[in-house]
């Protein structure tokens, strides 16, 4: 480990150790008590790992742990924005791994990744410019986990996540931390179904030119499940672009969580932001808190903005009855229908339908 | 077919039908016409099932059976359709994969065995071809970004697929122009049989010179006001619903 990274690893420590586990009197924390939800036992300072499922030609490789690292590991890790949990990852997380795509290169098969056992994990995936790479995240429901992954996207570079992860009993928390040089592309999309207390939280910094981030996501919630998906999205610079579309279903106690935030930083002129977020509800004590926000610093930009909480639409489910098609039937297909668009933009037809299987057993167990 | 004895509704507390009585045999075509407000939209959504329409006195009686008993799914499946004046936006459901739910769902409830895809496929697109339905409307998500008479079109494309003993078409013409209502209306025509019974709701003498109806009612205040023949839209369109409905008060 270089002098700089132990340094960095240092600072984390003190300052998760200074700041604590978030409560929600923390803003950003607010519908999700992290600290009561892991109780007296905390988040430990165990190491999970991260297992990859056959390693793609051309892709490199290396241990965080390994104290003749290449270059490129100790020049990223820990340099990205982090969070209060995400600071205890970089701190405790022995090892890891880190991956890069060099230069140029297309990696044609996704990469199939799987965040397993309970403690913290780190992660560092850095895509030099004009590489491109298709990543598949699941996680086994081991808890309490606590994964930190750091991104760094070259000029141009172009990487599609999906993100499938179970529903879990336990507390799962999850920050990924993005930075998007000139022209770089980011797809993502987010399929959870929740745990005790389950978080994603996203920062992404279009630092150049042109940076693209595209997220998508749907939740299906069930029984107490709890599952709170918070970004922030800052355009660093001009013509920079970002879509958001996240859609979800809450039944029993399920309770579904969006906090969004847009910055669009002093000069990032032409910068366009779009971000929809809508719950449908199906019981009386499911429960959805969507927060949109928007910060604009530039004057020439393009935002919009929207949030919907609803029940199934009573026209909707008529028509379908009056066609012969039978009440549960119809709900059953207009939920569906309801998260479909969010489906859409998974571009891969086979991870695509993974994720519709998925969708589809969880709604099952709803309906 | 169809026995209206006495019927009155409430729609959120308030009497919109007020006894109403109405028989239609089988082959028969009947319309009721009548202005805005007078009721002719509750009637097509009592019948068809729709919850809130709350029967407070009367019968409908439907081959036989009780239809307030039924639920809405169970009445299509015995053949009662609704062509819808506004047919609602599906987005997520293609209007393929609507139809074959559809048919389906009342295949099994009448428990016949249900179609396979590609039969589905071929009758739909038998029928489509007839009424000027393209694949392309077909593979799109329900009613999504369709103008007015394809949305029609579509209610009528239902009707052709499913075949229904008693359809009831809630004001199929508004919102059409002439061709794409001489097009819905030469569509319900050919589906015109001496098994099957249609009501035609109306509010405009026009619709019916293209689906000429045996008898004729009018609707105000939740009663049927006026009978007759054919002529008595000539005679509405001629003389307004005031002259009509003042006569009859």
């Amino acid at each position: 480990m270089s002098a700089a990274l132990a340094k960095r690893r240092d600072e984390a420590r003190m300052i998760f150790e200074g700041r604590g586990i978030p409560t929600r009197r923390a803003e950003e924390w607010k519908y999700s008590d992290l600290k009561s939800a892991l109780g007296e036992a905390g988040l430990g300072q165990e190491a999970a790992a991260t297992r990859i499922m056959g390693l793609p030609q051309g892709l490199e490789f290396a241990d965080l742990a390994d104290p003749n690292a290449p270059a490129w590991v100790s020049q990223h890790l820990g340099t990205l924005a982090r969070n209060a949990v995400s600071e205890a990852s970089l701190a405790f997380a022995d090892g890891g791994l880190a991956l890069r795509v060099p230069a140029g290169q297309a990696i044609a098969i996704p990469l199939a990744l799987e965040l397993s056992g309970a403690g913290h994990l780190r992660l560092l995936l850095v895509l030099e410019a004009g590489a491109s790479l298709s990543l598949f995240e699941t996680g086994d429901t081991a808890a309490p986990r606590n994964a930190g992954i750091e991104i760094v996207l070259g000029e141009g570079a172009a990487l599609d996540h999906v993100r499938l992860t179970r529903p879990v009993p336990g507390v799962q928390v999850e920050e990924i931390a993005l930075s998007l040089a000139a022209k770089a592309r980011y797809s993502a999309h987010f399929a959870s179904f929740g745990g005790k207390l389950s978080r994603l939280e996203l920062t992404i910094a279009l630092e150049g030119e042109g940076a693209e981030a595209h997220l998508s996501g749907v939740s299906v919630l069930g029984g107490e499940a709890h599952a709170d998906i918070t970004t922030h999205i800052i355009h660093r610079k001009g013509n920079t672009h970002s879509t958001q579309l996240f859609k979800k279903v809450a039944g029993g106690k399920g309770r579904a969580v969006y906090q969004g935030r847009v910055t669009v930083a002093k000069g990032a002129d032409g910068a366009d932001s779009r971000q929809t977020a809508k719950a449908l509800l199906l019981s009386e004590t499911a429960e959805a808190d969507l927060k949109p926000e928007l910060e604009i610093f530039a004057d020439d930009v393009k935002c919009a903005h929207g949030a919907a909480i609803g029940d199934l639409d009573g026209d909707s489910l008529f028509y379908l009855r009056a066609r012969g098609i039978p009440e549960a039937d119809a709900r059953a297909l207009l939920i569906h229908a309801f998260l479909e668009d969010a489906l859409t933009n998974i571009t891969r037809d086979d991870v695509r339908g993974m994720v519709r299987n998925a969708v589809g057993h969880a709604l099952a167990a709803l309906l | 077919m169809l026995d209206i004895k006495n019927l009155h509704v409430t729609v959120g507390g308030k009497e919109i039908l007020k006894g109403l009585t109405l028989s239609i045999q089988p082959g028969q075509v009947h319309a009721i016409m009548g202005p805005n407000g007078s009721g002719k939209s509750t009637l097509s959504f009592v019948l068809a099932g729709r919850s809130g329409y709350d029967v407070t006195e009367g019968s409908i009686i439907y081959n036989g059976e009780d239809l307030k008993a039924m639920a809405t799914e169970d009445r299509a499946a015995k053949g009662v359709f609704l062509a819808m004046q506004y047919p609602v936006e599906i987005p997520g459901v293609t209007t393929m994969t609507f139809l074959k739910t559809a048919l389906n769902s009342q295949r099994r409830k009448r428990g016949e065995s249900d179609l396979d895809a590609i039969g589905v496929l071929k009758l739909v697109r038998a029928k489509a071809k007839e009424l000027n339905v393209s694949e392309e409307m077909l593979k799109r998500a329900l009613n999504v970004g369709f103008s007015g008479g394809e949305k029609k079109r579509l209610e009528i494309l239902q009707m052709s697929i499913f075949e229904p003993k008693l359809a009831i078409l809630d004001e199929t013409d508004s919102g059409l122009d002439i061709d794409a209502l001489r097009l819905v209306a030469e569509g319900v025509n050919a589906l015109r049989s001496p098994e099957r019974a249609m009501l035609v709701i109306t509010h405009y003498q026009r619709l019916l010179d293209y689906i000429v109806p045996d008898r004729i009612h009018v609707l105000a205040k939740g009663r049927i006001v006026a009978e007759g023949g054919k002529e008595l839209a000539l005679e509405l369109e001629a003389k307004g619903y005031e002259h009509i409905v003042g006569q009859a008060a």
